[in-house]
């Protein structure tokens, strides 16, 4: 899944943008949008049934049509929550706004933003579509196990696959009870050549009899205590060809792919290797 | 010629930067793009080489994507523009 942020000043057309963008990636793949609010929404209004249940005290409520329409309304939702969500499902998650996170910004207007800037203009009016899709297309997938779960699920062998074995790599804060806790890791990646390596381990490793597809995910950039860093998804035939697909998988990704891992701890920072 | 040399971990804090460019001569080797890379960036060059002038044996380099074994006595021609790499042990997963 790929997520762009659309940021700028409120009259350059980022509205605009978005509806300009969802149009052309509509046709390569599903589209969500998410749109940072100023202001309460204006849904659930008073009195209907579903604020009454908000009011007595229900945190989440949902609206839903024999059609399958439906609207939410809720409290204490993250933008993170919400891709988290849409990752299985969506190839791309236009969000309008946000431009105080580390999403790849489209930027309009000269507006200042966290994350890696894809393109700026004055406004939508002056973007060139084709550059920005490019610009989309090249984007670091946001992916999380559930996604990737579902992506080797659609494997066109699935009929034959009984088991699905996962490995996910976590950031520890702490090796023992006197350990020097962790608050980071940040990983730099010769991207080419990773991406290379990550391929010829997965073809390998889906030429094994039974073992119908390999997947990988790593995080690159600074990764917090506790947070995931990498993913590994087989789907298989029967669980001892996943078990050790995905074990081989890992132990390969460890030793062959060129990520470098830096470790930031309430004491220090060092490169793994110089320990 | 120009050929780029990336960089990472602490040979790119070394150099200050991940990615930079060293000039060789047309007829240059990765042994001679090597050389070129310590003499301009001498931080490099400590945190690669040892005091007898070898390379550490952890340390790897890569030409255009392959590994180079000896790459001090690699006669392995370069392009213009090729990219070159070199890296302490790889650390992802």
């Amino acid at each position: 899944m790929k997520p762009v942020s659309i940021v700028g000043p409120s009259d350059a057309g980022k509205t605009t943008l978005v509806e300009r963008l969802t149009e052309l990636l509509a046709d390569r793949g599903p589209v969500a949008t998410v749109k940072h609010l100023r202001c309460p929404p204006d849904i659930d209004t008073a009195g209907t049934d579903t604020a009454r249940h908000r009011e007595a005290g229900a945190t989440e409520t949902y609206g839903i049509q024999g059609d399958g329409t439906w609207f939410a309304t809720g409290t204490d939702r993250t933008l993170g929550d919400t891709l988290d969500d849409l990752a299985p499902d969506y190839e791309y998650v236009l969000v309008e706004g946000y431009s105080d996170t580390a999403l790849p910004a489209i930027a309009l207007g000269g507006r200042e933003h966290a994350g890696e800037a894809l393109l700026s203009a004055s406004s939508a009016d002056s973007v060139d579509l084709e550059a920005a899709v490019q610009a989309i297309e090249g984007v670091d997938p946001y992916e999380t196990l559930t996604a990737l779960i579902a992506r080797a699920a659609e494997s066109e062998q699935a009929e034959y696959a009984g088991a699905i074995a996962t490995f996910t790599g976590r950031v520890r804060a702490k090796n023992g009870p006197d350990d020097a806790r962790t608050e980071s890791l940040e990983f730099e990646r010769y991207d080419e050549i990773a991406a290379e390596r990550v391929e010829t381990i997965r073809e390998e490793l889906t030429d094994r009899e039974g073992v119908f597809e390999v997947l990988v995910n790593h995080r690159t950039g600074v990764v917090e205590a506790g947070a995931d860093v990498v993913y590994v998804v087989v789907l298989a035939g029967h669980r001892a060809e996943a078990f050790r697909a995905v074990e081989d998988t890992i132990d390969r990704v460890k030793d062959e792919v060129p990520l470098f891992k830096k470790e930031v701890t309430v004491e220090d920072d060092f490169w793994a290797h110089e320990r | 010629m120009d050929v780029t040399w990336k960089l990472f971990a602490t040979l790119g804090e070394a150099a200050g930067d991940t990615e930079v460019t060293v000039t060789v001569s047309d007829d240059a080797t990765v042994a001679k793009a090597l050389d070129s890379l310590f003499e301009k960036y001498p931080a490099v060059a400590e945190e690669a080489r040892a005091e007898n002038g070898s390379i550490y044996e952890h340390v790897r380099t890569l030409h255009e994507g392959e590994d180079v074994e000896n790459p001090l006595d690699s006669d392995r021609g370069v392009a213009a523009g090729d990219e070159l790499a070199l890296f302490p042990p790889v650390s992802g997963g």
